[in-house]
């Protein structure tokens, strides 16, 4: 059963995050939390059916883009939570381009290290070439979008666990 | 070359038709008449024809061929664009240059000019074929105070602003295919490669990086563009003036980016639209992926994306695709 004070600073993460519901379900009690409409906070007792052991938050599900099209970024649902993923978005709407030439190797790739101003990849519109840089220095672990492909303004591009 | 020496030749070619006194040199730059004369003749043997008349001074007869930074600032009536030029004879990429001077502070404004590029490069690490003497190879480095989503745009201005150099200077009309290649007849004459420094979305530095072929011969041109770019003295049979097509390019290219951040795009895009090879025909529309989208060019929307209807009468929006028409 949580505290007060752990509810309070639970409710204080997901008010500062982009969650907009939260679910914690462990023994006997369950947290619902709901974010946008009014703050509903439920703890109800409940038999366990099985035990679900606090889960660590998804990873943000790529909505895929192949459209020419963009739409609007804020239907796009982040479920990722964790602080210490630190996301690379990208900054307009263009081609993701992860290497600097057909060639050559992709600039990051899983597991790469990198510092801030190290080089990510390559987001073009117009013949308007714009380096992303990491901007935090730790290790890349998830590249979230294909070699070629149409991003939003705002989408995530990596999740970089920062050191 | 040395700051005087950079000076006097300034001064020689703002003066070509007439002479200027060493007095005044002396004067103008606060040196001897002694310096003045040490220059004079270490000019004439870096291959400047220099007259000098006792009594009327000195007169620039001819200069050579090769391109200066000296000529090119001497008669150049922009307020910003070009007024610092880093010249180079030869270098890796104008492009490589431009980027490190935009890290290290360069004012707005500040033109990466060479002779010849070693390893021009286009984009995606394509090869620019860029040979001495023979044409405009520079990037120009931009401190824009706007918000990244415009920055594309300048890509369609600058297309836009060489357009209209190259016909005042050489009365040759060119197109433009989107965003901004450059063609006569379906050639291409010039590259514009545009990037950006940021963070996130604080704009740091713009980057409209040129190429231009001026006087190269057909002969001369590696055999694999031969038949699908050209250059002003191909299409004119004259030589150029190289200097003067730098100048035109830097007080249009200002003229528009002024006007631009007054009225914003929706004043450029009509312009754009003029010399725009593909609206109202049937183009195709080939993404990075291999997707091809075929339909109308139907022209640009106020961000300069391009508006292609297909059969079905929808309309796409095109960012980024290579438009083959």
């Amino acid at each position: 059963m949580l505290k007060v004070e752990e509810l309070k600073e639970l409710i204080q993460l997901i008010d500062d995050s982009s969650i907009d519901e939260f679910e914690y379900e462990v023994e006997n009690s369950k947290v619902v939390l709901k974010k946008n409409k009014e703050v509903v906070v439920t703890t109800v007792a409940e038999p366990v059916v099985q035990h679900v052991a606090p889960q660590s938050p998804a990873q943000p599900t790529q909505v895929s883009q192949s459209t020419q099209k963009p739409v609007d970024n804020n239907a796009q649902e982040d479920l990722n939570t964790d602080s210490n993923l630190h996301k690379i978005e990208s900054p307009m709407v263009g081609t993701f381009y992860a290497k600097p030439s057909p060639e050559k190797e992709n600039f990051v790739k899983k597991g790469s290290k990198v510092d801030a101003d190290s080089v990510v990849c390559i987001i073009e519109a117009m013949k308007l070439f714009n380096e992303i840089e990491a901007d935090v220095k730790g290790e890349i672990v998830e590249v979230l979008v294909e070699d070629g492909q149409l991003v939003e303004y705002g989408q995530p591009l990596f999740l970089v666990k920062a050191e | 070359m040395s700051q005087t020496k950079e000076e006097i030749l300034k001064l020689l070619f703002q003066h070509k038709e007439t002479f200027i006194s060493g007095q005044a040199i002396c004067e103008q730059l606060g040196c001897s008449r002694t310096a003045v004369w040490k220059h004079i003749t270490e000019l004439r043997k870096e291959g400047y024809t220099i007259e000098s008349v006792q009594k009327r001074g000195y007169k620039l007869l001819e200069a050579p061929k090769r391109l200066t930074k000296e000529e090119v600032l001497a008669n150049l009536n922009s307020r910003y664009f070009g007024k610092v030029i880093d010249f180079h004879e030869v270098v890796p990429s104008t492009q490589k240059i431009a980027h490190h001077l935009a890290e290290d502070g360069a004012t707005h404004g500040t033109l990466v000019l060479a002779d010849e590029q070693a390893g021009g490069r286009g984009r995606l690490g394509r090869v620019w074929h860029s040979p001495k003497g023979t044409g405009i190879w520079m990037s120009l480095i931009l401190k824009p105070d706007l918000t990244i989503n415009r920055i594309p745009q300048l890509t369609l201005l600058a297309a836009v602003a060489i357009v209209r150099s190259i016909k005042k200077v050489s009365d040759v009309d060119c197109s433009i295919k989107w965003p901004n290649d450059i063609l006569f007849e379906g050639k291409k004459l010039v590259g514009i490669l545009t990037e950006l420094q940021s963070e996130m979305e604080n704009v740091r530095a713009v980057i409209i990086g040129m190429g231009i072929n001026v006087n190269i011969e057909w002969a001369d041109m590696p055999a694999e563009i031969r038949d699908i770019a050209t250059s002003l003295k191909i299409i004119t049979g004259k030589t150029q003036s190289r200097v003067m097509l730098i100048q035109t390019i830097m007080t249009e290219l200002e003229k528009l980016y002024d006007l631009y951040l007054n009225e914003g795009f929706e004043v450029i895009k009509p312009m754009w639209e003029t010399y725009a090879l593909s609206i109202g025909k049937v183009i195709r529309a080939r993404t990075m992926q291999g997707e091809v989208l075929q339909g109308v060019a139907k022209g640009i929307n106020n961000d300069g994306v391009l508006l292609l209807e297909d059969d079905q009468g929808v309309v796409h929006h095109i960012y980024s695709a290579d438009i083959e028409i």
